[in-house]
């Protein structure tokens, strides 16, 4: 596959030619993806650096176990976007970025929003709103456990502590609240968010 | 809670979804899962919703620097695979020795006798038995651990044994070094199974040394470390 054809293969097409150990297949793969990636760690870490480091951690080890894509459980956006997530959380778990955690969660956070360059970007960007009304919509207590969680990295039970709360209450909201974001975004999760 | 204990594992299925649950757990859930098709079925239900998760967040502009050190690494290691020699490409020693944790080694590489890690074992056992627990990387290494066995002060070495280690690529392994006043030697190379636990022999006198590290190198090991260490014995 010469260069210029690359560009117009599907992620699932591309993720074959990573497993060849193709380098420009990789980034391709980066170029999809790696502002998605490094904007879920930054979102969870709260600073850039850290949020490099991660980010290059979780696509080095996408490269280097290429074979572990499997398309029967959903896109590369969202595998890839697992691993960023799973790595994440235990670089915080680990107490890479102790600190300032909480204050993350309790105020304002630094925004720095990319330029929309694209169709696909703009796309995303309306994606993103949609699942952020949704979050929005659902009833705070819910919301809140599913973001320390999520966005976070916290457990349940130090979320328990947290909320001063049972982890019975907690592990319910968690539940109930993706059950509740699921039957809002039934709509979308059909098509768009494929 | 045991496998069976249908009702608590239901009420993690969120938990599960979030990254919530503990490694202990995690592991623990994923067991139920395997043999519970109503759980399993719940979690694809519930799925969707948390995989939308991470699309909800702005989107900011990547350092440049990272897609360029990414793909430093990449072309190196595809070129070393293309090549399909058993000398992998490797990087000069001072940019892999990026934040100089040692200086390089003066001794020259030891001869590496495989020696049996049940030979070493053998040896050991004695009353004056210590375990000494290693530190890992975190980022490298999340679920890992080690730990090194070694008698008395350890005149008769020692063996590591380390558990949670990834799998690396069939061209390369982990190695052993020993630190001793700032500098290291080389020791045996090793690798772990399919459940990330291994076993090395550091036969050398450790009475003397400071710690035993592991790096990831080419396969047939390296004179001095290409790497930081991705875990350390502090003796």
């Amino acid at each position: 596959v010469v260069a210029a054809d690359i560009r117009n293969l599907a992620d699932e097409e591309v993720m074959q030619l990573v497993a060849e150990g193709s380098p420009r297949a990789f980034e391709l793969l980066y170029d999809r993806h790696g502002a998605a990636a490094f904007s879920l760690a930054y979102r969870m870490v709260g600073n850039r650096v850290t949020a490099e480091d991660v980010s290059q951690e979780a696509f080095l080890s996408i490269w280097r176990s290429r074979t572990r894509y499997d398309p029967s459980r959903g896109s590369v956006r969202t595998w890839v976007l697992g691993i960023v997530h799973k790595r994440t959380i235990d670089a915080l778990r680990r107490g890479a970025v102790q600190e300032r955690r909480r204050e993350q969660f309790e105020g304002v956070e630094e925004r720095q929003e990319a330029p929309e360059r694209t169709d696909v970007e703009a796309a995303r960007r309306e994606e993103a709103r949609s699942v952020r009304t949704a979050l929005d919509a659902l009833p705070a207590d819910q919301r809140r456990t599913i973001e320390l969680a999520y966005f976070g990295g916290f457990s349940h039970s130090q979320i328990a502590e947290l909320l001063d709360e049972p982890i019975g209450t907690i592990k319910g909201r968690m539940r109930l609240g993706l059950e509740k974001l699921r039957h809002q975004l039934a709509d979308f999760a059909a098509g768009e968010f494929a | 809670v045991t496998t069976g204990d249908h009702t608590t594992y239901r009420d993690e299925v969120g938990a599960y979804l979030l990254g919530a649950l503990s490694d202990a757990e995690r592991a623990s859930f994923e067991e139920h899962l395997a043999g519970c098709p109503e759980c399993r079925e719940e979690l694809e239900r519930l799925r969707p919703a948390a995989d939308l998760l991470p699309r909800s967040v702005e989107q900011v502009e990547p350092p440049a620097s990272l897609k360029r050190s990414l793909m430093e690494v990449v072309e190196r290691e595809a070129v070393g695979a293309a090549g399909g020699a058993r000398a992998p490409k490797r990087r000069p020693l001072a940019e892999r020795l990026r934040g100089r944790w040692l200086r390089p080694a003066l001794v020259p590489a030891a001869i590496l006798l495989a020696i049996a890690v049940g030979f070493a074992a053998g040896r050991l056992g004695g009353d004056e038995e210590r375990t000494l627990q290693a530190t890992v990387n975190p980022i490298e290494l999340p679920d890992a651990g080690g730990r090194l066995q070694l008698e008395g002060d350890g005149q008769d070495g020692a063996i590591l044994r380390v558990q949670g280690m990834p799998s690396l690529t069939s061209r390369r392994v982990y190695q052993a070094w020993v630190e001793r006043d700032g500098m290291v030697q080389p020791e045996q190379t090793f690798e772990v199974g399919a459940d990330g636990g291994g076993a090395v022999a550091v036969p050398d006198d450790l009475s003397d040394a400071d710690a035993v590290h592991v790096t990831r190198e080419p396969r047939g090991g390296s004179r001095a470390p290409s790497e930081q260490p991705i875990l350390t014995v502090r003796l």
